[in-house]
């Protein structure tokens, strides 16, 4: 019969000692279920990877250029109080999902082995972290290696009938950990016959019965707790270990439910599909906490979200499931300010008896604002409102907060005891996060990043864990770096293998005097044109240079010279990675974190003057009309004559002694710049504002100073326009030359729902019409939104209207119709970025599709696939998103520390109108605050909210009616809120 | 259907007609004589050969014929269709209506009579015959009508509302046609059948499916957990020689039966053999050549008949003879009552075989 058998045995069986199989289904996305057959062969020459183990340095398979990877684990691993002769620590799955914070401590956690179980269990149960786990595995300092336990025959473990798989997963890690000390036992005994000191290989395991197991098997093993309490510093280190495990042991035997179960997976994507429940992210009201809402592509409108049960634990930017509630509940959204800070100041952590998802307090504020809602006709009609049933994806992040003062019980320092504190989050749309923490009294009054680890049924608020301190509130340090993480800004240095990428010449490297060289190849020599660089003032990193010259036809020849950084920075290589994970340089008021190393985006790619560069040109012929008559495309050579700033650029115009060709060069380029941007304007570009300030800062210590509001020169917008050419032309170049994947931007027509708050206002208020059919007519419309006696209003209109559109972005040219790659608010066509490649990664994926559609070069294959592209489209869009959040925050904190212990009384205006509290805007310092009634006097003075006209009526004192629009004169100070130990920009009436 | 040239014997007719004559005895003498009429020829049996498939198995007869059936299953879409006495639920294709089962454990009946015919489907592969022939088709069409014949099968395959397992059964002759394949292919499609497993069901009611993506927690189609529910159909050979009732026949056999049945037979724990379905075969005696007896033979001294009506005549009287006739076909009443009683009688052909092939899941 043995003859007859076809079949190839699942289990390792006696003939075939070194293959098995592995079965699973597989679901695919298309709903096509797949029973998929793996077939393993086992092999015996994998190494273990530990210095002590000369046997397996000598099976080690070797790679092409006949070398064996180097081995991680260190032949003197680190002991502890257990394992007094070192050890190598292998820990199971749990224990990283429990414990990943612990094992990136750069003081602890070295010479860990990660087997390949664990690797693909923590990959199933959270990509986030088995991305952060492979990070670990790159760091060399730490010694963490991955071990294929399942691909060697000694570890290979075939699963029991009947066996979980779960179970089995635990039985393979026991036996790795097993093999692994027998074999270092092995090792050291084959190296020495005297050698003492065997390193341990321990198992970390939050499993009690993967624990029992192992004692019982004789294999050292520990928990991830009892580990960390042997170490120094364990009180730090012990609060890094997430929550969600311990609860569950401890809350087993009390369970009051709080919050709807959600959905099953497949119930909601049956919903979804058939189009009776809708996905999509979850936003939380920056004014009210208890208000979310959500857009989904069904509907025009967001659909809305009241109360923590329908938010049903859904934290901001989640991607979230939710359904329509049915009409008589629909609500409209609050004309109130509701901050979670002063409704549930008096919760306590601790307690969980007895504890409501709504509080008495947050019932009370709800239920005003239904009463208000029934009593209301036009304005705040209700609208559909949903509930959250499920959660497709959470987004939770890391989150910098700080302890709230009031939840810490016992302030001492020297108490270890161990309490539960909330975390504040500086992200007012996160709710406070409720954490475990030994070290209370030291965490005050400091900035501390923390995750979300769960958030139970039971639990009304979510459960996290400490992850580090930053330092203290206010300080400078401290509260840059919070920033820059709360934006996801990638600050650390650069790697080496990035460093590696850099001419090996350094600062020293020069454009090759020989024009044989293959630097030159198809280059044009153009340094005998009289380029200019005009920037702000103190720029280093220089990624455009112009020039203008008269041609014999009367026309002009026009150039635009980019630094050419693609020169530099070739595809696909480490720096190229680098650079395209962070997607753009990040300008803070004293800090810039570069998307390109130092060397080249300030040396040798920065169009420095007096100096040889290698550049991208753009060259036009232009009528003396601005009419372009040709564009042409060439990398060149070129040597700027000067580096001026704006202001420097305006005087050298204005001055009518100097006429040297430069000067007149630039005058040609001014001239020409203003009819472009006369066309611009005439062809429907809209002119936005932003609230924009300065802040100067001290030089030496770079402490704030003064704030000013920019001033915007003529040479500004000389230089703007110029770019914009450039880009149109380039974008136009590229689509032409590869039109399924030309990297372009976007800015799409925003829906006229968005306007239609701002026109009512401006309507009811000041009989003024915002017209939004096509973007010249809202430009031509917000030209006619003036007061006479009032200049700035037509600017806080403005402010207000950019708020309205849509955010440009990137995209890859072969997703949309061609009429959907429309600018909206520069009125162009098609667009891209290709001036400044220096700090955005888009400009130098433009660089490389110019270069390619001129022949200059091949085109990459990254650069073909539509589906990479996207990719970096998606990464870049977020990036340039955050890099101008947190641009902004920057100034945001500057501001506030510059006016910090002053006293100034200041013209603001009125932007935004609730029933209790009012949003005024002050333009000398660009902030935006907003101003309760309880700020006005207290007991809360009583009002009159006239929601169809927006206008408050106050009754404090002899009375007083705020109105929207309104010119109001506040004061500033600061102020340190006492629970929070937050200082913030405080405005009150005048 | 008439048999497939390959099917056809060389043998002369004294040599057909020897065969008959000791088959009809009684008790028959068979080809090979050690076996009783309802002896089948020995086989080797092997299953789950395929591991990409759902289900497989592998059987190969003594006298060399073997055969591979694979079973796969994929996940398909229900066309909705409206159920009588269900007007309320008759909203728009597509919508989805979220049916509340009263009771999971009538999950059962609730399946009743909702699979259709079309979720198995059955493919014939035999060497040296184009798909489209007339034996693959007709095998085929053979299994197809025995498997759906009772309507367990088809029952099994339904998800929810809007959708249902699609089982695709590949049937594979690995060896030349050496005996009529249709009982080997059966047996074959059964023990495939018995092994098949699908993944298990996580989701609930009429939502999107979602299975486990453990395979070890898949279900059997044919799950002990269904013990009381009838195992898939088996097809077993019978033919008539005179009064004798023979069981899988061989190739020499057929050659000389004067009628061949295909019955379909099932067995349930509680009610032991069930007759499923019953055809006949033509068998390859019609095409025999007749032997010449010596009175019509001139070489031997008789009469060539002159004209074809005279032969048929002259023909109509050798009947007894002993030269040998092809048989003309039809079986009597009681003789059919003989196999279908043999078939399904406590211990009989039915139950013995599918017990057997179920012993080779086990073993």
């Amino acid at each position: 019969m043995e003859s007859f058998s076809l079949k190839r045995s699942t289990v390792a069986d006696r003939n075939q000692p070194n293959l098995s199989s592995k079965v699973y289904v597989r679901s695919t996305k298309s709903g096509k279920v797949q029973k998929i057959v793996r077939e393993l062969y086992l092999r015996q020459d994998i190494p273990c990877s530990s210095n002590l183990c000369r046997e397996c340095l000598r099976i080690a398979p070797k790679d092409s250029a006949d070398k064996v990877a180097p081995f991680v684990l260190s032949d003197t691993p680190a002991g502890s109080k257990n394992y007094p002769n070192g050890q190598y620590l292998v820990p199971d799955t749990n224990a990283f999902l429990n414990g990943m914070d612990l094992f990136e401590v750069e003081t602890a956690f070295h010479d860990v082995v990660i087997l390949q179980t664990v690797l693909e269990e923590v990959k199933n149960r959270s990509l986030p972290l088995y991305h952060r786990l492979i990070a670990l595995t790159k760091n060399e300092g730490k010694r963490f290696y991955v071990f294929f336990n399942e691909f060697r025959q000694e570890t290979y473990v075939a699963r029991n009938p009947g066996e979980t798989i779960n179970d089995r997963n635990d039985r393979a890690v026991r036996k790795a950990v097993q093999w692994y000390n027998q074999h270092i036992q092995e090792a050291v005994t084959a190296r020495s016959k005297k050698s003492k000191r065997v390193p341990s290989v321990v198992m970390i395991s939050d499993d009690r019965d993967n624990l029992r197991k192992a004692k019982a098997d004789g294999i050292p093993a520990s928990s991830l707790s009892d580990f960390v309490s042997g170490l120094e510093n364990a009180n730090e280190l012990l609060d890094m270990i997430s929550a969600s495990q311990e609860r569950q042991e401890i809350r087993s035997g009390k369970t009051e439910i709080f919050y709807p179960e959600y959905f099953t997976m497949s119930k909601m994507m049956t919903g979804v599909k058939a189009g009776t429940l809708h996905q999509g992210i979850f936003n939380v009201s920056p004014y009210n906490y208890l208000e979310g809402s959500v857009h989904v592509p069904t509907f025009d409108k967001s659909l809305l979200i009241l109360g923590r049960e329908n938010s049903n634990r859904a934290v901001s930017g989640d991607v979230v499931v939710v359904e329509v509630l049915p009409k008589d509940q629909w609500k409209a959204p609050s004309t109130k300010i509701i901050e979670e800070e002063n409704v549930n100041k008096n919760d306590n952590p601790e307690a969980e008896d007895g504890e409501n998802i709504i509080s008495e307090r947050e019932r009370r504020a709800l239920q005003e604002e239904v009463k208000r809602v029934h009593g209301q006709t036009t304005e705040g009609r209700p609208q559909p409102t949903a509930r959250v049933v499920g959660i497709i994806k959470r987004n939770w992040r890391q989150y910098v907060g700080h302890i709230d003062r009031d939840s810490v019980r016992s302030t001492s320092k020297s108490s270890r005891q161990q309490q539960m504190v909330f975390l504040v989050p500086m992200d007012k749309k996160i709710p406070k996060i409720r954490i475990r923490t030994r070290q209370a009294g030291e965490l005050l009054g400091q900035r501390v990043l923390a995750t979300i680890d769960s958030w139970e049924r039971d639990s009304r608020y979510p459960v996290g864990h400490f992850v580090r301190s930053l330092g203290e509130l206010e300080s400078k340090g401290a509260e840059t770096e919070a920033l820059l993480l709360e934006w996801d800004v990638q600050y650390r240095p650069f790697p080496k293998t990035v460093l590696d990428c850099l001419p090996p010449e350094g600062h020293d490297w020069k454009v090759p005097a020989d024009t044989n060289d293959p630097g030159w190849r198809q280059r044009k020599d153009l340094r005998d044109l009289l380029v200019c660089s005009i920037d702000p003032p103190g720029c280093v990193d220089i990624d455009d240079a112009l020039h203008a010259r008269p041609l014999p036809n009367g026309n002009y020849e026009v150039g635009v010279h980019i630094a050419d950084v693609s020169h530099f920075v070739k595809p696909n290589n480490a720096m190229d990675k680098e650079a395209s994970s962070r997607g753009t340089t990040v300008y803070l008021v004293d800090k810039r974190i570069d998307m390109l190393p130092m060397l080249l985006g300030t040396d040798l790619c920065s169009l420095k003057p007096y100096v040889e560069r290698y550049a991208f040109s753009v060259l036009w012929e232009i009528t003396p009309d601005a009419d372009i008559v040709s564009a042409h495309f060439t990398k060149s050579v070129i040597r700027s004559r000067e580096a001026f700033s704006y202001e420097q650029a305006q005087i050298r115009i204005d001055d009518a002694s100097q006429q040297d060709d430069l000067t007149q060069g630039m005058r040609t380029l001014l001239m020409l710049s203003k009819k472009l941007k006369q066309k611009r304007m005439d062809a429907g570009a809209l002119n936005l504002a932003s609230p924009e300030v300065k802040v100067q800062t001290e030089s030496e210590t770079s402490d704030p100073v003064d704030v000013q509001t920019k001033r915007l020169l003529d040479t500004n917008s000389l230089v703007e326009e110029f770019m914009l050419l450039a880009n149109i032309s380039v974008a136009g170049k590229n689509y032409e030359a590869f039109p399924q994947t030309a990297l372009l931007r976007r800015h799409g027509a925003p829906p006229k729902t968005n306007f239609e708050e701002l026109a009512n206002q401006l309507k009811v208020k000041k009989g003024l019409e915002l017209r939004t059919d096509s973007s010249k007519a809202l430009a031509d419309s917000l030209d006619k939104c003036v007061e006479p006696s009032e200049p700035f209003f037509n600017t806080l209109v403005r402010i207000m209207a950019t708020r309205c559109m849509m955010s440009a972005e990137y995209f890859c040219s072969g997703t949309q119709a061609y009429p959907e790659f429309r600018h909206y608010g520069l009125a162009s066509e098609i667009y891209t970025h290709f001036t400044s490649p220096i700090r955005r990664y888009a400009d130098l994926e433009a660089h490389r599709q110019l270069a390619a559609a001129i022949d200059y070069e091949p085109l990459d294959p990254s650069l073909q696939s539509k589906a990479k592209l996207e990719g970096v489209c998606k990464n870049i869009n977020v990036r340039h998103r955050n890099a101008q959040m947190a641009g902004r925050a920057s100034i945001e904190y500057y501001v506030g520390q510059a006016l910090k212990g002053k006293d100034i009384t200041e013209e603001g205006f009125v932007m935004k109108i609730f029933s209790n509290g009012f949003v005024v805007f002050v333009p000398r310092f660009g902030i935006e605050s907003l101003i309760r009634l309880r700020d006005l006097a207290t007991p809360e003075p009583e009002a009159d909210f006239d929601a169809e006209n927006y206008v408050l009526d106050i009754k404090v004192g002899k009375g007083r009616k705020v109105e929207l629009f309104e010119k109001i004169t506040v004061r500033i100070t600061d102020e340190k809120e006492e629970s929070t130990g937050k200082r913030k920009v405080k405005l009150s009436l005048v | 259907m008439a048999p497939p040239p390959s099917l056809q014997v060389n043998l002369s007719p004294a040599e057909l007609s020897f065969i008959r004559s000791s088959l009809a005895q009684t008790p028959p003498i068979r080809l090979d004589h050690a076996k009783g009429p309802k002896d089948f020829r020995s086989m080797r049996a092997e299953c789950d050969v395929l591991p990409g498939a759902n289900g497989s198995a592998r059987i190969a007869l003594e006298d060399g014929t073997e055969a591979l059936v694979g079973v796969k299953a994929e996940v398909e879409k229900s066309q909705w269709r409206p159920v009588p006495g269900e007007s309320a639920r008759l909203t728009a294709a597509g919508e989805v209506t979220m049916l509340d089962v009263d009771d999971a454990a009538d999950k059962d009946e609730n399946t009743k009579g909702k699979g259709q015919n079309s979720w198995v489907e059955i493919s014939v592969e035999v060497p040296g015959f184009r798909d489209d022939d007339a034996l693959p088709v007709f095998l085929a069409a053979m299994l197809t009508e025995t498997l759906l014949a009772s309507g367990e099968l088809k029952d099994r395959l339904y998800i929810n509302n809007r959708f249902h397992w699609k089982l695709y059964v590949d049937v594979l002759l690995l060896s030349p046609l050496l005996s009529y394949p249709l009982s080997l292919l059966s047996m074959t499609t059964h023990l495939a059948l018995l092994t098949t497993r699908l993944p298990a069901l996580k989701s609930e009611k009429d939502e999107d499916p979602l299975f486990d993506d453990d395979w070890d927690a898949s279900v059997q189609l044919y799950g002990k957990e269904r013990q009381q529910i009838e195992k898939p159909p088996v097809i077993v050979l019978a033919m008539a020689v005179g009064s004798n009732i023979i069981f899988d026949p061989s190739k020499e056999e057929l050659a000389v039966a004067d009628a061949v049945l295909a019955v379909a037979c099932t067995t349930s724990a509680n009610s032991g053999g069930r007759i499923v379905s019953i055809r006949t075969v033509d068998p390859p005696s019609h095409l025999t050549p007749p032997g010449v007896p010596n009175a019509m033979n001139s070489a031997t001294g008789g009469k060539v008949p002159t004209s074809s009506a005279d032969a048929l005549t002259q023909r109509e009287l050798l009947s007894n003879s002993g030269v040998w006739t092809p048989p003309r076909g039809g079986m009597k009443r009681s003789l059919l009552s003989g196999i279908v009683k043999m078939v399904v009688e406590k211990g009989g052909v039915a139950e013995e075989v599918i017990e057997a092939l179920q012993r080779v899941e086990i073993g």
